[in-house]
This record gives structure tokens, sequence and C-alpha cells, in this order.
């Protein structure tokens, strides 16, 4: 089915859409296929196989947005569906912040986002994959009890603007993951690990089970502490939630319109280590990549923070032209169904001078966080979360594994107390990279 | 027509090996409107349709989907999901069975005051910006007002070889309303919401002090808040903070699939006392709310689950799969967000059931705790039985009396633990938290809901 021919039904709302009067508009369609096997309870479970297809319609008159969308490609049903979007757009007020939207540019092929490995395959091609993490975490140990699995998508996407944008682009995604539970007697031992990236062969199933066992284990015994306060190391997998919550609260017109706690961040700095973050979509073979964003406009890197300084926003055409700047590529679109948003690709934290080694030995007594979720409200800018998954550690040495305790905060302080940042990390889906970071006191909430 | 398309799939199913196929349309239609500080600026709608397979072939799970409604890519859907589970069953794992039960033959219609498609889209902005104009002009601090407004009617069609012949058509309205509030550099915000199976009406009887002027005080009130103590106190929770605990602490639990996977604390405790004798939980899908519906997504006839009879865990809730596995009864439990999913167990409507106790008579015996109010988002780690619940504010309770105003404070614990420490339960129950919950990538319509009641010992994050 990669034959499959989007042009033909974008070309034919576009045609009607000529026709009407209306100041803007766009088309978007995608086609998706995608396979996965589900893993739950005592391993494979079942074969699952999807094809998914769409067309939506975003129309603006008098700076009023109307969208609608459709999942046939029936040539009157894509005419009821531009109609709807003309009739919505008629009905809807303007909005003073709209300019417009973004003509063609070109921009140079971004590679390698299409593994054609995936494009035609079938169940019985990668049940391996999630075989080999099962028996990976049974060679670690037996009898657990599971949950996970394995997918791999292809998809197909195809836009065109009433300003000239006439674009085509293919990708393709894999990812795996898988948690184990261990029981003895009440006490449980249960983590989680994942993968996923373009190509099929970016999934090692071997390391996935191994770690998420050995994880697991660890987490036997899990014990309360007393609140306090004390040093937090996350591992790049917290990291990747503390640094992502930044740069969502950055980007798009809630950053410009200034309701994220980001706001006002520009030019300012909001940690005292060397910290640099970049955002690149344009990293071949990255999950997070592509050629143009979601409304046409090139890729680039963007330097998003140096030396602890912010420097910029994340951009679709909306959120830049309320402020008068370029858009920075970064709209995003949710498929066909018209909706566009602002927000980063690939996100890569620059690495810091100490192993983690180090760090966990420069810390008497902290928590090492395996997991969490480091979102704050995007508002306010505070946190209080839950440490899924972590352990006390002393001199280096892990004690043991933590309960129900809470961090709480405001992002902003967090960000201030980065004393530490690791030499090594974890890259994810060929694209994002994340150290390890200390922080060098959190409060928590425990006992 | 739909019904051939899904009486030819499952025929050809049978004939082709399956030993149960099951064929599902799904059809989505819905309207929204987007008002930022008294400006629609957008509205957009949108057609979601297509058909959901499911076969098992040998003890092996298939699903397959498609948008394309054609026969021939039904029957090449078919076949998807025939040899995806032929593939894996070479593979030892979880067996696919289900229960077998007497087949269901019927046709659902819930009727609505005010069909929101015949309501003129210009009418319904008028509407909308009268709603929120009041919380616009509450407060020169207010920052910003954003309502977000949808319909959406869902059309469920099932057929499967037992014999079972099902279509539900279920309209839903819901409108939501967040308010910024700024003083200085300090920024909070309150948020309303309101939805249920309920048509245009649900609009038209809005008083906007009871929503979008709540959400503009909340915001404004916010902004004086003080950050929680830390540790561990009595809390009392309001009727939407109370659905949250329930539906995290209780109901995800209870979910037969995450039971006989081994994911669920409570898995090996019916007919044990899991919580104080005060507590009876119960998911009803029959009641009215955001999560009601007449037959699940196989088909079955829904009926109110008691899950917990006081204090004692008295059953699971099921799927045809999990009701075989487990030796339970299927009563409407398994649903799917649409036709590209396989249908889970799901809760519907959940909520703890009343006592009776007004909340002066609770707050009269704490000396010192919090009183949570408005719920943000919680989750649960099932199989370690570890709970998190965000709440929008709070307030200090000392000697009885509600004081400090608080803000961003959360709440966590062990399921087993805290569940025995509710001491306290009020007459006053209010389903309030219509939304969607997420499991497994799936998000599914539900609604929840308690009395205030009263939980000792619960471990309470903040800044403080």
């Amino acid at each position: 089915m990669v034959g499959i021919d989007l042009y033909t039904p974008v070309e034919k709302a576009m045609r009607v859409l000529r026709t009407l009067d209306v100041d803007f508009y766009d088309v978007a369609a995608t086609y998706s296929r995608s396979i996965s096997i589900s893993i739950f309870g005592r391993g494979i479970r079942e074969a699952i196989s999807k094809v998914d297809i769409g067309l939506g319609v975003r129309a603006f008159k008098n700076k009023g947005l109307g969208v609608a969308y459709t999942q046939s490609l029936d040539e009157s049903d894509i005419e009821e569906t531009v109609r709807r979007a003309v009739k919505y757009a008629r009905a809807a007020q303007p909005d003073p912040y709209f300019k417009g939207i973004p003509g063609p540019s070109r921009a140079q092929r971004v590679p390698e986002l299409c593994d054609k490995e995936i494009v035609d395959l079938t169940i019985e091609e990668t049940i391996k994959i999630p075989r080999n993490m099962i028996d990976a975490c049974e060679c670690v140990r037996r009898g657990g009890m599971y949950r996970g699995g394995f997918s791999a998508n292809y998809t197909k996407y195809s836009l065109m603007t009433s300003t000239g944008v006439d674009i085509e682009e293919e990708k393709t995604a894999v990812s795996a993951s898988i948690q184990p539970v261990y029981r003895e007697g009440d006490d449980v031992g249960s983590s989680h690990e994942f993968d996923y990236g373009v190509r099929l062969s970016d999934i090692d199933p071997y390391w996935i089970g191994r770690r998420a066992a050995e994880k697991a284990i660890e987490q036997f015994g899990s014990k309360r502490i007393k609140s306090c306060m004390l040093p937090l190391i996350l591992s790049p997998e917290a990291s990747s939630t503390l640094f992502m919550s930044l740069l969502l609260a950055l980007s798009g017109e809630r950053a410009v319109k200034g309701r994220t706690f980001a706001s006002n961040l520009i030019g300012k700095r909001i940690t005292q280590e060397n910290l640099e973050v970049n955002d690149d979509g344009t990293i071949p073979g990255a999950i997070a990549s592509s050629t143009y964003d979601g409304e046409g406009v090139p890729r680039r890197p963007v330097k998003v923070i140096k030396d602890g300084i912010v420097l910029t926003f994340l951009h679709n055409s909306y959120s830049a032209g309320i402020i008068n700047v370029e858009s920075t590529g970064h709209a995003i679109r949710d498929g066909y169904r018209g909706h566009v948003d602002a927000g980063p690709s690939n996100v890569k934290v620059n690495p810091g001078d100490s192993t983690l080694e180090e760090i966990l030995h420069e810390t008497k007594r902290g928590i090492l966080v395996v997991n969490a979720s480091f979102s704050p409200n995007i508002v306010s800018g505070e946190l209080s979360t839950t440490i899924d998954e972590g352990f006390l550690i002393e001199r280096g040495e892990k004690v043991f594994p933590i309960k129900n305790l809470m961090v709480g905060g405001h992002i902003l302080d967090l960000y201030k107390n980065i004393d530490m940042i690791s030499k090594e990390g974890r890259i994810f889906g060929g694209g994002h990279f994340f150290p390890s970071i200390r922080i060098k006191e959190a409060r928590l909430s425990g006992e | 027509m739909v019904e051939d398309l899904l009486r030819f799939i499952v025929e050809r199913g049978l004939a082709l090996g399956a030993n149960f196929c099951e064929a599902r349309y799904f059809e989505e239609r819905s309207n929204s409107i987007t008002v930022e500080n008294g400006i629609a600026k957008a509205m957009s709608s949108g057609i979601l349709r297509g058909i959901g397979v499911r076969v098992i072939v040998n003890g092996h799970w298939g699903f397959a989907s498609t948008n394309l409604l054609t026969k021939k890519d039904a029957e090449k859907t078919l076949r998807d999901a025939l040899s995806g589970a032929k593939s894996i069953a070479a593979y030892a794992g979880e067996e696919a069975k289900i229960l077998h039960i007497e087949p269901s033959n019927d046709r659902v219609f819930h009727r609505v005051k005010i069909s929101p498609e015949e309501v003129d889209p210009e009418y319904k902005i008028r509407r909308i910006l009268e709603i929120e104009k009041p919380a616009m002009e509450f407060s020169d601090r207010i920052k910003d007002t954003l309502i977000n407004y949808r319909d959406v009617v869902t059309r469920v069609f099932l057929h499967n070889s037992i014999g079972t012949l099902v279509e539900e058509i279920t309209p839903r309205t819901i409108i939501s309303c967040r308010v910024i509030a700024k003083e200085g550099e300090l920024m909070q915000s309150g948020h309303e919401v309101l939805g249920n199976v309920v048509g245009y009406e649900l609009i038209e009887e809005i008083r906007p002090e009871d929503f979008s002027i709540k959400a503009a005080r909340k915001a404004v009130s916010l902004l004086e808040a003080k950050a929680p103590p830390r540790g561990r106190f009595s809390v009392v929770a309001d009727p939407e903070v109370g659905g949250l605990f329930v539906h995290e602490a209780i109901g995800h639990n209870s979910e037969g699939d995450l039971v006989y996977s081994g994911q669920s604390i409570i898995a090996d405790k019916i007919g044990q006392k899991i919580a104080s004798e005060l507590v009876t939980v119960i998911d009803d899908p029959t009641m009215r709310g955001y999560g009601s519906f007449t037959y699940d997504h196989e088909g079955v006839k829904a009926r109110q689950h008691v899950i917990v009879k006081n204090g004692i865990l008295v059953r699971f809730l099921h799927s045809l799969e999990s009701a075989a596995k487990l030796g339970g009864v299927p009563e409407g439990s398994a649903r799917a967000q649409s036709h590209n999913y396989p249908p889970l167990v799901r809760m519907s409507n959940i909520y703890l059931a009343p006592g009776d106790m007004t909340l002066e008579e609770i707050l009269e015996e704490i000396d010192y705790g919090l009183y949570l109010s408005g719920s943000e988002y919680g989750y649960v780690e099932t199989e370690k039985g570890q709970f998190t619940c965000k709440v929008e504010e709070a307030w200090l309770i000392e000697k009885g009396e509600l004081t400090e105003h608080l803000r961003d404070v959360a709440i966590s614990g062990s399921i087993l633990e805290i569940l025995k420490n509710i001491k306290a339960v009020g007459r006053d129950l209010r389903l309030k938290m219509p939304g969607m919950c997420g499991k497994s990538g799936q998000s599914v319509y539900v609604d929840g809901g308690a009395p205030h009641f009263r939980i000792d010992g619960v471990i309470v994050g903040g800044r403080k």
C-alpha cells in the first residue's frame, strides 16, 4: 500500500477551496500503517495491525479559523469537509493575532527518516523482537508477569496551502518496551525499560529486556524516608522530563502570550551551571526530524539555552507573528485533524564534565531518581511529583530503594540548583540527548 | 450498509478458521469551539469512522483496523487480523480465551433535549461568550480566559460470532473554562468543567456563578495562597478529589485485565477487607454521567458494579476475557477508544458511596489537617499500589475550621495502607469529574465522584 495516492484527494480539496471566498487555507492528508505485538501477563498476547487515513482542511476568513477533517477520501466527503471548514471559518470571529500562513521555502532533504524495511513489515517478521525482550527478562529472573510490546509505523504525509506550499514526506518509527513485575510475598519488584527510533535496527530487544529485569529486582525492599532536604541526581530518563517541560513552556502561542512559567525567561539566566540546550529537527535518522515542520517551514537547528541563558521561544508561524519574528520551524500538526501547535523536536543537552560515578561519589547523602516526571503546572511552574522509582544513596552507594517520596518546589528553583551535569547520557530516538544531572538541594515529602 | 459489512466479516472470519470473530464499526462526529478572551477564534468539526476486527485463532488474539470501508478492505483487514493471530501462535504467551455468554440484540439511542447539530454555530458562539464575559470582568487581575466547547455523537455498531448485534448512539457535550490570573510575576490558573451524556441544554442551563466565575475566583484567590506543609496528615477530600482518588486507588486496580496479568496489588484479595468498613465503591455505567453507556464494546449489557462493599473487596470489573480467566461475570466494562483499538477493561462512572455525616461534622473532628479541593490529574502504579493525585487548591484545617488557603498540593500513598485509613464519609455525594481516562494508549469517557470524606496519614507534598 506504499503507493497510496494522497496527492489526488488533497488536490481535489484545493480545487474546491479555490472556488470559495476564503483568505487562506491549507489541506493535509496522512496515511499510516502500523503493526504491533502486545505483551501482557505471561507473555505475548495479541497481534495488531492498523490502517489510518484522513484529510483535514483549515480555512481562514477575516482572521477566523474553521477546521474540518474526514477519514473518507471519497470525492463527496472531501467536498463536504471543505464546505464545513469554510462555513466554520465564516462563523468564527477575527483573531487579532493571526497574520497569515507561511509560503513555500526550499530545504535540503533530511535523510534516513524512512526505513524501507518497515514499510511492508509483517507481524511474522517482527515477532522475535518482543519474544527476545521477554527471553532477556527471563534470563535475569524467571517467572515475571509482563506488560509492554513492540510497534512499527509507516506514515506518508502531504500538505498543500493557498500560499504555494506543496510537500510530501514519508517517515517510519519503531518502539519497544517491557515492564516486568516480580513478587516475593507482599513485596513487589517492578520497573520499565523502552527504546524507540526510526529504523528497525535502532531497537535492541535484549538490552531492553535485561535492563528492565535488573532494574525491577533492585526495587525489592523499598522503604520510606522522612521529609527532608537532599540533593537529587536525575537519570537521563528523569532529566529528560525536566528539560522537555521547559521547552514545551517556551513553545508557541502559550509561551508568547505570557501563559507559561517560561514566558518571561528570554534573555535571563536560569541556572548557575554552563547549561546549553539545542533543538535540532534536521538530524538524519532521528525520531523528531523532518525536512519541513507542520506548516511547511524548513526545520533548522536552534540554540535554546546557552551559558544557562534562555535565548528564544520555539515558534510556529502564528506565535512568531504575534511578536513579529520568523517562525523557527517548530509547527506541529496533529496529522489530518487540522490542529497546529508548536513544540520541540530533537532536544540535545550538552554533556558536562563529571562522570556519573563522580557525581554519585561527591554526594554524601541524596536521592538517585531513576524514574519521575518533573512536569510542573505549566502556568505557575509549581511542581509536586512522586518519585516513582529511586534510591537513597550515601557516599556513592545505593542504600535502598525509596517509596512514597515526593519532590516539591518551583521548576525554576530546580534549574537554579543544577550544580553538576554528567559527561555521559542517553540518546533517545537517534536524536535527543539527555545527561544525568545533580540538583544540589530539593524539598522532599515523606514520613 | 454497515450491518451487512459487519455480518460479512464475522461469517467470513469463521469460514477462514477463526474460533471467535468480532467486527465493530465506530463513528464519531464532533464539533468544537475555541474561545479566548472574548473571541471565538476557531471552530472545528471532524468525522472519525472505521472498523475494528478481532479474532481468536487457536488461543491467540489478532486485531486489525481500517477506515477504508469497502468490502475488499474489510476482507483485507480480517485477513490481517487472522494472519496476525497465526503469526504469534508459535510463541507461548498469554492465552486468548473468552466467556461465551447469551448474545444481545438491541439498538439504543440516547435522546437529548436539544441536539447540538441543530443549533446555529453563531448562536452557540454568542451563548459561550455570554458565559465567559463575567469571568473576564471578575477582577483586574484576570489575565486570560479560555473556553473550550465540544459536542460529540458516538455510534458503535458491533457484531460477533456469539450472535450479538448491538448498535448504540451516544451524544455527549462538554465545556471547560480556564482562567489565568496574574499579579506581578506570579500567575495562577483556575479550571472548571461540565460534561455529560446530554445535548446542548447543558450549555443553556449554565449559570456563570457556578462555572466561569468560579474558575475566575479560584485563579485570583490562588494568587494569595500559601505553600502546604510537608509530611503525613489527615485530609478531607471534596467530591472531585475524592472521585479522582477512588478512580486511581481502587478503580484501576480492580480492572480484570490488570488482575489476571499480575499488574494489580489487590489481585489476590477478593473477599478480604481492603478498606475501612465505611468504604463502598461502585462503578456504574447505567447512572447518568459522562462515562454512561448501555452496552460495552463487546456488546455486553452494562450493569452497576459494586467493587468494594463495607470495606470488603467484592468483585473486579470484567471483559469477556478477564471473566473467563478469573471466573467472573462480565457486566459491561470492556471499551475501546475507537475502531482503531481492541477493547480493554475500563471504569465508567466510579464513586465512593455516601455515608451519613455532614462536612461540618467531618471537619469538626480534625485538629490539624488539610481540606483538598478540585482535581488536576492523578496516576497509579497498580502493580506497586502507589498512587499520586494532584489537587487544584487546599485549605489548612485547624481545630475543625478552614484557615489558610494553600496551593500546589499533591498527595501520594500506598493504596492498601491508605484505604484502611478512611475514617469518615459524608452524605453529600456528587459525580463531578467528566473527562477522559488514559490506559495503554487509549482514552475513554469517564466520570467520577464522592461525598466529602476523611483519610488519615496521607503524604502531602509541597514547597514549604
